[in-house]
């Protein structure tokens, strides 16, 4: 036992662990900027640095290819931290040393919180609109919703990639039971009857009958998003009640940011005496507050089309009556309300929209305290090497 | 196995096993939330089904693009993601209907296409053999297209479509202009100016 112990010991304090974790960080950074260009940054990050592993598919199988950003990070913080307690003695003249190691096991685990808690959605509203909700900008998820009471709606959200396994989909909320017939990472959807040589449509229920969903390539471009679609069968304890054709793109219900105008009709059954909404949207993030968009300003300067300022007037809302005031949020100037921050992200001022960046990120601070710490950590060690320096020199030419 | 391989191997199956997290289905109550209503008038031919629908535009290929110039009196409707663009065009107390699909591959080719416009005029198919005689062709701005102009038959002897088929790149785009005959007779000539003007941007 005592012999384990002992080799545990030897393998977190070794400085060769530390090398080997260094020059693993180091290819870990280089492929995943080459791959940047087939994956997209979002992707990137998930696949090399929020994982374990980095994974290959062969085949149907993932199979880990090399250590991930949460294991050579992980196993740094450790080496760092059993190397201090077995080898470090605190002296004054190593404090310097000290700070910057405490720096970077801060910036070591602020870096695993922000993968862990940070959380980006986007609030997009029309002058006017009042919204208590934001979208993810990656995820998306089939809202099945009971629309029958007119005061409440009860939400059943299935994440996009339980809908993609093709598993039955079963909750104690709904009384059917949901199958998927067909799922495609990214579909544009045409008219049936202006696409050519369609194959007859899965759907019998809703808008899918009369539209068609053409898998197309995904897309991993940074300002582009994947716009899923799924032919998915409802079936109550009769039978059948219908398959639906859902897919982002027939959930939208406002123009996006490039002015695109969308109408939208729901898509809905009936089944148990009730009444219900089903739609494949992003996955929407629901706040306690909300929020009103009062006016956008997008101003160019003058006789140029190059924008000067975006802005966005908005009043807060609480339900609870302890809050209702006005606040303007413009490029570097957030608003930041309740642990979050409303950034100013996009704008089309032709259709009076905003989009707002919401981020929650609890661990926010951490980076700016480590690199505080490392810095002055550095400052402290050099400052105490020059200065004794300078004292034997001062003492030699006495 | 040495030692020191064991224990690494501990150390990455325990974080590995640690680290899995897995989507849940979730439920919550909100607020009733009211259907948003539309906020402009839909292309007339996208109401038909019961909804115009657009969204983040996706590429179909590699974001291969064709620019055009529309005559001023073709009025553009708003962009969705069932169509690259619709123009309405009135005249005599009617509307015809320009819209510009795209769509990848060749999508079945060309006669199964131009039948499936005659189809929509109540005109029969054609053979392989009759298409030639039944379609125009000409090259503008590194483009190939296809122009066909069929007047409408039985049911549909009051319409007439125009139509071309333009393949780019790996796909292949639709202009189509529908409407009634003596107001697309009018507009032959500027539609084909407009064909002429389309380049890929």
């Amino acid at each position: 036992m005592k012999e384990l112990v002992r080799q545990f010991r030897d393998f977190f304090v070794s400085l060769q662990l530390t090398v080997v974790l260094l020059a693993m960080g180091i290819v870990l950074v280089f492929a995943a900027t080459l791959d940047q260009t087939n994956l997209g940054i979002w992707a990137v990050q998930e696949k090399y640095f929020r994982s374990f592993f980095v994974l290959w598919q062969v085949g149907e199988v993932p199979v880990p290819v090399f250590p991930g950003g949460y294991l050579v990070g992980g196993l740094l913080f450790f080496n760092l931290l059993a190397s201090h307690f077995y080898r470090f003695k605190f002296t004054w003249k190593k404090s310097g040393i000290f700070m910057t190691h405490i720096g970077l096991l801060l910036l070591l685990v602020g870096e695993l919180l922000s993968g862990l808690w940070q959380e980006d959605t986007l609030l997009t509203m029309r002058e006017g609109e009042t919204l208590n909700y934001s979208e993810s900008q990656l995820k998306n998820e089939l809202a099945i919703i009971d629309v029958t009471d007119p005061k409440t709606d009860l939400v059943v959200a299935v994440p996009e990639n339980v809908l993609a396994r093709g598993r039955t989909i079963e909750h104690p909320d709904l009384p059917f039971r949901i199958e998927t017939r067909s799922y495609y990472q990214n579909a544009m959807l045409r008219r049936r009857d202006e696409a050519p040589n369609m194959p007859p449509s899965l759907a019998t229920a809703g808008l899918g009958p009369q539209v068609v969903a053409i898998p197309v390539a995904p897309t991993y471009r940074q300002n582009e998003r994947n716009s899923p679609a799924a032919f998915i069968e409802v079936i109550g304890r009769e039978g059948p009640i219908g398959t639906f054709l859902v897919s982002t793109n027939l959930a939208s219900e406002k123009p996006d940011t490039n002015g695109m105008v969308v109408q939208w009709q729901p898509q809905t059954f009936s089944y148990a005496g009730r009444q219900w909404k089903i739609m494949l949207r992003h996955a929407r993030v629901y706040h306690p507050f909300s929020l009103t968009l009062l006016k956008v300003e997008h101003d160019v300067y003058a006789g140029t089309d190059i924008p000067k300022n975006f802005s966005s007037r908005v009043r807060v809302n609480n339900p609870d009556g302890r809050d209702d005031h006005e606040a303007l949020i413009y490029m570097n100037n957030p608003l930041r309300y309740q642990g979050l921050t409303f950034f100013q992200s996009q704008m089309a001022k032709s259709v009076q929209l905003t989009g707002l960046q919401v981020v929650s990120n609890p661990s926010r601070q951490l980076p700016y305290i480590s690199c505080i710490l490392m810095g002055v950590g550095l400052l402290v060690q050099f400052g105490i090497h020059l200065f004794g320096f300078l004292g034997k020199r001062r003492k030699v030419a006495a | 196995m040495s030692a020191s391989r064991r224990t690494l191997s501990v150390v990455a199956c325990t974080l590995l096993l640690g680290g899995c997290r897995d989507a849940k289905i979730t439920s919550y109550r909100v607020p009733h939330e009211a259907d948003p209503a539309p906020v402009a008038a839909p292309a007339p031919a996208a109401a038909a089904t019961g909804s115009a629908m657009a969204a983040t535009p996706v590429a179909t290929t590699a974001g291969m693009a064709l620019t055009w110039t529309a005559p001023a009196n073709w009025q553009s409707k708003p962009a969705t993601t069932m169509r690259k663009a619709t123009y309405t065009i009135a005249g005599d107390g009617a509307e015809a209907d320009l819209s510009i699909t795209a769509f990848p591959g060749d999508v079945g080719g060309e006669l199964a296409n131009v039948n499936r416009w005659r189809g929509q005029v109540g005109l029969g198919d054609l053979t392989a053999a009759q298409l030639a005689g039944a379609t125009q062709h000409f090259d503008a701005n590194g483009l190939h297209l296809t122009v066909v102009d069929y007047p409408g038959q039985g049911a549909a002897a009051a319409q007439r479509l125009l139509g071309a088929i333009v393949p780019v790149g790996s796909e292949t785009w639709f202009f189509k202009l529908l409407g009634p005959a003596a107001l697309v007779g009018r507009e032959r000539e500027a539609f084909m100016e407009f064909l002429k003007s389309i380049r890929k941007s």
